[in-house]
């Protein structure tokens, strides 16, 4: 397989040619022959199948469209899944994806989010589409994706052998519920308008000319279409249901006949009708009584591929606005004095705001002090209670590794993050603490500076005991003095909930004045 | 057809009528462009193509009157209407 050639043709058997099939089929006598792979033709469906006949009204609206409405039918590609149905993919002399089974719509929302200008029609059965597929049906219902789908319904798994299907109606019989179906089957056009399709259409193919009108407004539709086309199964189904005449020697090559007659008396057009009332009836021995056809909802709305666009628009206008200010950034004055990578870990228990504190800091360094900043967290699964941790990075320079290497400082207000994250600090690090949480252990290392402030205590004084991160800040900010107190401020009143900006900021005030005698005392 | 008055146009009027080409080979006999002709120009002939299906045969060419629907219904690509410049005429026409 070393030399082995894709563009050698000798290395492929042509089975068929394009005027003569592997059989008797001639092509190019047929003015539909030209939307046909003659290669592939005589198709596999049975004598008296509907199939063939939903076949036509499709190329016959394809024909239209190429006539009237100008359309490139280079442009035009089916998908199918598989079963009877699934075939016509291969049928048709078209870009075709016969995929797997229930798997046509995927593929096709593939391919029309690759290529928006394609004009994607899915056609595959019941089976296909509302049985294995019907997941992907009622979501690219949902996504609103400008498809059109055409699910051919003959009441069963036809290509099986005729088993129950999700559309064979309750009561009548099939290969493997020989007394009578005992579920009860989908309404498909209703199950597509509640998924939220809004063009929705049902024809029998006995009014192929109606079908293949709807088949053309539904290829036109900008949105999600869905055809329901009612085709008998003249081999399966009708063997054992009485539209077909069952087993009747009389009619035995008949019954796809019988079953289309039957379809013309008893479908009864009523365009508009709401989906709810479109279920198919059926009498006590499981007979077909009613079929509601014709189009029932035609009301545009906005596309899967236009609301990816205005999204996409939206993101891009952000992402130039988010570019500029980085672009800007360079040209604003920087502060004076250059900080050097400063490490600040937080840590407490869940609910103390110790993951507010850490963005707090972050947010008043790089968007009011136009410093560079990082700030990542870490928490348990717990909202409240748990173990709680948050690191931010400051530094003058653009920051290279967003995770602390050797924490400078730190803000602790649990014991157990105490004895979590002192061990790993820096040489000479200042630690934080809240007096009241946490109690100093008697073998700390010695070249760490240590204040304490009583912060849930003062909090608690103020009237809000969840403002004691915002003391630990106030103090914070008086120590160390890598972000300025007006972007402190700032930072804390654009976190904190309105209400409570107040008493945050005072309770800020409290910390900076703790901090700022501890620094008295200090240079005495 | 039968009208309770006639047209005042009716000899004016040209009834659009078509040539039925029935591709034998390609039948299987399901018996749809007979049943649903709305004219009754199709009946099921006697003799079977090579796969043992009666094909349709024409048995009143003169009253096609072009509707396509035999092209439209038939599964299997076998029958298909050409457009005539004559116009149709009817079995009350020819006998009235």
């Amino acid at each position: 397989m070393a030399d082995f050639d894709i563009t050698d043709a000798g290395q492929f058997e042509h089975f068929g040619t394009e005027s003569v099939g592997d059989s008797d089929w001639i092509t190019g006598q047929h003015p539909m022959d030209g939307l046909l792979r003659g290669e592939r033709l005589p198709h596999i469906w049975c004598q008296g199948c509907g199939l063939g006949t939903a076949l036509t009204t499709f190329i016959g609206a394809l024909q239209w469209l190429e006539a009237e409405q100008g359309w490139d039918l280079d442009k035009v590609s089916v998908v199918s899944g598989i079963g009877c149905t699934g075939r016509i993919a291969g049928y048709v002399r078209l870009d075709s994806f016969h995929t797997t089974h229930g798997r046509a719509i995927p593929f096709a929302t593939g391919l029309k989010l690759a290529n928006p200008e394609l004009k994607v029609v899915v056609m595959s059965g019941d089976g296909d589409i509302a049985g294995i597929g019907g997941n992907h049906f009622i979501h690219a219902a949902r996504r609103n994706l400008d498809i059109t789908v055409i699910c051919v319904n003959n009441f069963n798994y036809g290509m099986t052998g005729g088993q129950v299907g999700p559309t064979t109606p309750h009561g009548a019989k099939a290969v493997t519920t020989q007394y009578g179906n005992f579920e009860y089957p989908f309404n498909l056009p209703y199950l597509a308008a509640a998924s939220g399709a809004s063009f929705l259409a049902r024809w029998t193919v006995i009014h192929a000319r109606r079908l293949e009108w709807t088949l053309r407004e539904a290829m036109m539709y900008p949105g999600y279409s869905f055809v329901e086309v009612i085709a008998p199964c003249s081999t399966s189904y009708a063997r054992w249901n009485p539209e077909g005449r069952g087993l009747d020697p009389e009619k035995l090559r008949r019954r796809g006949l019988e079953l289309m007659k039957h379809y013309q008396n008893i479908g009864k057009v009523a365009h508009g009708t709401h989906p709810k009332d479109a279920a198919i009836k059926v009498d006590k021995e499981g007979a077909i009584v009613e079929i509601v056809e014709g189009v029932f909802s035609n009301e545009p709305k906005p596309d899967f591929q236009s609301a990816i666009d205005e999204q996409a628009q939206v993101a891009r206008e952000r992402w130039q606005a988010a570019k500029k200010m980085l672009n800007e950034r360079s040209q604003i004055p920087q502060r004076t004095d250059i900080i050097f990578r400063t490490e600040v870990q937080l840590g407490g228990f869940g609910g103390q705001g110790i993951v507010s504190a850490g963005r707090i800091i972050g947010q008043a360094a790089a968007i009011y002090d136009k410093l560079e900043a990082c700030f990542t967290q870490s928490y348990g699964p717990e909202a409240r209670g748990g173990a709680a941790g948050s690191q931010v990075v400051i530094a003058s320079d653009p920051i290279h590794h967003p995770h602390l290497i050797e924490p400078t400082n730190a803000i602790i207000m649990s014991q157990e993050a105490y004895t979590k994250y002192v061990p790993k600090m820096a040489t000479g690090a200042t630690l934080l603490i809240d007096d009241g949480l946490v109690t100093l252990s008697p073998d700390q290392r010695q070249d760490l500076k240590t204040y304490g402030i009583s912060a849930t205590q003062i909090a608690e004084e103020l009237g809000n005991s969840r403002a004691a991160n915002t003391v630990m800040l106030g103090l914070w900010t008086a120590i160390i003095g890598a972000v300025s107190k007006s972007a402190m401020q700032q930072s804390v009143a654009k976190a904190v909930p309105p209400k409570t900006v107040e008493v945050n900021l005072s309770a800020f005030e409290a910390g900076f004045k703790k901090g700022l005698r501890y620094q008295v005392n200090n240079t005495l | 057809m039968k009208f309770w008055r006639q047209p005042l146009d009716q000899d004016q009027i040209q009834i659009p009528h078509g040539i039925i080409h029935i591709i034998e080979e390609r039948c299987k006999g399901c018996g749809f462009c007979v049943e649903f002709c709305p004219r009754t120009v199709l009946l099921m002939s006697k003799r079977t193509n090579s796969k043992g299906y009666h094909p349709p045969e024409v048995v009143d060419g003169e009253a096609c009157s072009d509707c396509g629907l035999c092209t439209l219904l038939c599964p299997d690509f076998a029958i298909y209407v050409e457009t005539s410049e004559v116009s149709a005429i009817t079995k009350e026409q020819r006998d009235p």
